[in-house]
């Protein structure tokens, strides 16, 4: 029998979710801040606009449903779903404004795609964006990246308990440190140190590609937060190509590989325990995985003698790969050469690395190495037991932080997601196929969209059927939070209709 | 969390990370340079 949620459960919803958008509001201003000191007095009002809004509506929430109880599981799961949805109308509200979208589901298509940390856009006229718009374009990257409610937890929520049920919420099930408070701040310490050095970094590579100091380190900045949180939005609308940089290129793919390292993983070496990088099982599987991905690709490219040269090869065939395989979507291609091209092997060696994605706990998407890892391993496990004698006992060991023996209810987990993102990958096919597009081309695009790469094969665009649009942003929500607060939002209004 | 604030421990834990994306980048690198000897 499924119980009828009560008017408490909304209440106790509707107040977390109400700190969760007066963070999102406050972060706001940092956009609204950078239009005033640009003297961007159109962006500055489209930010000081939403900034309102979000800080009335958070407030009413939180007047509205006060109370003073901790959530239980399920007003947990739903307050994280629901407040990526939230953020997503909200976020969008600045794009819409500033004209460069079409539509306010465009709008929202892009504040999904950087929540998300996905890339893939629908902007008008990207070059002439503002300084406001673009930074806030990123900084949703940024956000969403580390977990919109991690902002909460941060400064807004009080009680331990219900905020670890918010913190699990967002596919974050490797709570680092015993306090999921020191949690949060920690993630933010690994980020906001590398956001420093990146910004240096590709700032000073700008600099000497003759930008000057002020873009050049502004370009860091957007380019550090969408690589590092696996995002892929870029300032231009040639994305990295626009750079035409090496030295930018290999500082991206080196925040890209750092982005996909799992929170946990950073803590663990920042503490001096620095052999589990070779020893872990998501690093040992990233590194296999890519060099596999790699080969397939290479071998399609070179195969259609598409870069004849080894550093064109790298820059080109590389670049793309281990954006797809991060979940970042940097480009330095045009979309219509992945068609016009690339042959059907090379494509499919991306679209492979894309649905694989990067490590747990970390800001890509997708099926993610530990799962890969914990299949393979149970693989070899079965391997063993048929090969070896009847009565050799065989046992599975990993190392992931510490040495663990491979059980039967790791693995089922491990196979219920990868078979919910399969499913997840194919659902987009079918509408892309639907809507007469071809069936490589829809996979590629779906599985983008799902494992929140953000690479684009040509279909995402503005003039693209609306319902595949919709169907991109459920499956960018339903990737990111890795299903089960998406599948707990669906129960409760099952409950709602059906609960006794 | 206080052995994480020694400054020696960060640095040489983001020297290890840097390291490892550079050996992905490396070994990336000299496939692209098998294919091209390949050829």
């Amino acid at each position: 029998m499924i119980l009828k949620p009560q008017l408490k459960d909304a209440k106790i919803i509707g107040y977390y979710l109400g700190k969760v958008i007066l963070g999102l509001a406050f972060t706001m201003l940092l956009p609204a801040l950078l239009a005033v000191a640009k003297a961007e007095i159109g962006p500055a009002l489209d930010f000081f606009t939403s900034f309102e809004i979000s800080l009335i509506l958070g407030l009413l929430l939180t007047w509205a449903c006060f109370v003073e109880v901790e959530l239980n599981w399920m007003q947990g799961m739903i307050v994280v779903s629901l407040s990526w949805l939230v953020a997503m109308a909200l976020g969008a509200i600045p794009l819409y404004l500033s004209g460069h979208w079409k539509s306010f589901l465009d709008a929202c298509f892009d504040s999904m795609s950087g929540f998300a940390t996905t890339g893939l856009t629908l902007a008008q006229d990207l070059d002439h964006l503002s300084f406001a718009h673009n930074l806030w374009r990123h900084l949703i990257m940024f956000i969403g990246g580390q977990g919109i409610v991690i902002i909460a937890i941060s400064f807004f929520v009080k009680g331990f308990s219900g905020a670890f049920k918010m913190y699990v919420g967002e596919a974050r099930d490797e709570k680092i440190l015993p306090n999921v408070l020191q949690t949060s701040r920690f993630i933010w310490l690994v980020s906001i140190t590398y956001l420093v050095l990146g910004t240096l970094a590709l700032g000073a590579a700008g600099i000497s590609g003759g930008m000057r100091p002020f873009n050049a380190f502004f370009h860091g900045a957007c380019v550090f937060m969408a690589a590092f949180d696996t995002g892929g939005f870029a300032p231009q609308s040639q994305n990295i190509l626009y750079y035409h940089s090496m030295i930018f290129e290999i500082i991206t793919v080196a925040i890209m590989v750092l982005g996909a390292i799992n929170f946990k993983l950073h803590y663990h070496i920042w503490m001096g325990n620095r052999k589990e990088i070779i020893r872990n099982i998501e690093m040992v599987t990233l590194f296999i995985t890519i060099g596999a991905t790699f080969l397939i690709t290479a071998a399609g490219l070179a195969q259609a003698n598409v870069y004849p040269g080894a550093v064109a090869l790298f820059r080109k065939g590389f670049y793309q790969l281990i954006s797809g395989h991060t979940g970042t979507g940097f480009q330095t291609i045009y979309a219509a050469q992945f068609n016009l091209e690339w042959s059907h092997l090379a494509l499919t060696g991306v679209i492979s690395a894309m649905a694989l994605g990067g490590a747990v706990c970390s800001t890509t998407g997708a099926i993610k190495m530990l799962r890969v890892g914990i299949i393979f391993k149970a693989l070899a496990e079965d391997i063993k037991r048929i090969i070896l004698p009847e009565k050799a006992i065989v046992v599975q060991k990993f190392h992931h932080i510490k040495t663990m023996f491979l059980d039967d209810k790791q693995v089922r987990a491990a196979l219920f997601i990868t078979l919910a993102y399969i499913a997840l990958y194919g659902l987009g096919t079918l509408v892309g196929v639907y809507y007469g597009y071809p069936f490589l081309n829809s996979l590629f695009e779906s599985t983008s969209a799902a494992a929140n790469v953000g690479l684009s094969c040509g279909i995402t665009q503005a003039g693209m059927p609306a319902a595949l649009k919709v169907t991109y942003i459920f499956q960018m929500w339903a990737g990111r939070l890795e299903f089960m607060s998406v599948f707990t939002l669906i129960g409760f209004f099952i409950a709602v209709v059906k609960g006794k | 969390m206080k052995r994480l604030k020694l400054p020696v421990n960060i640095i040489l834990g983001i020297c290890i990370e840097v390291a490892y994306a550079l050996a992905i980048i490396l070994t990336a690198f000299l496939i692209c340079l098998m294919f091209y000897f390949k050829r």
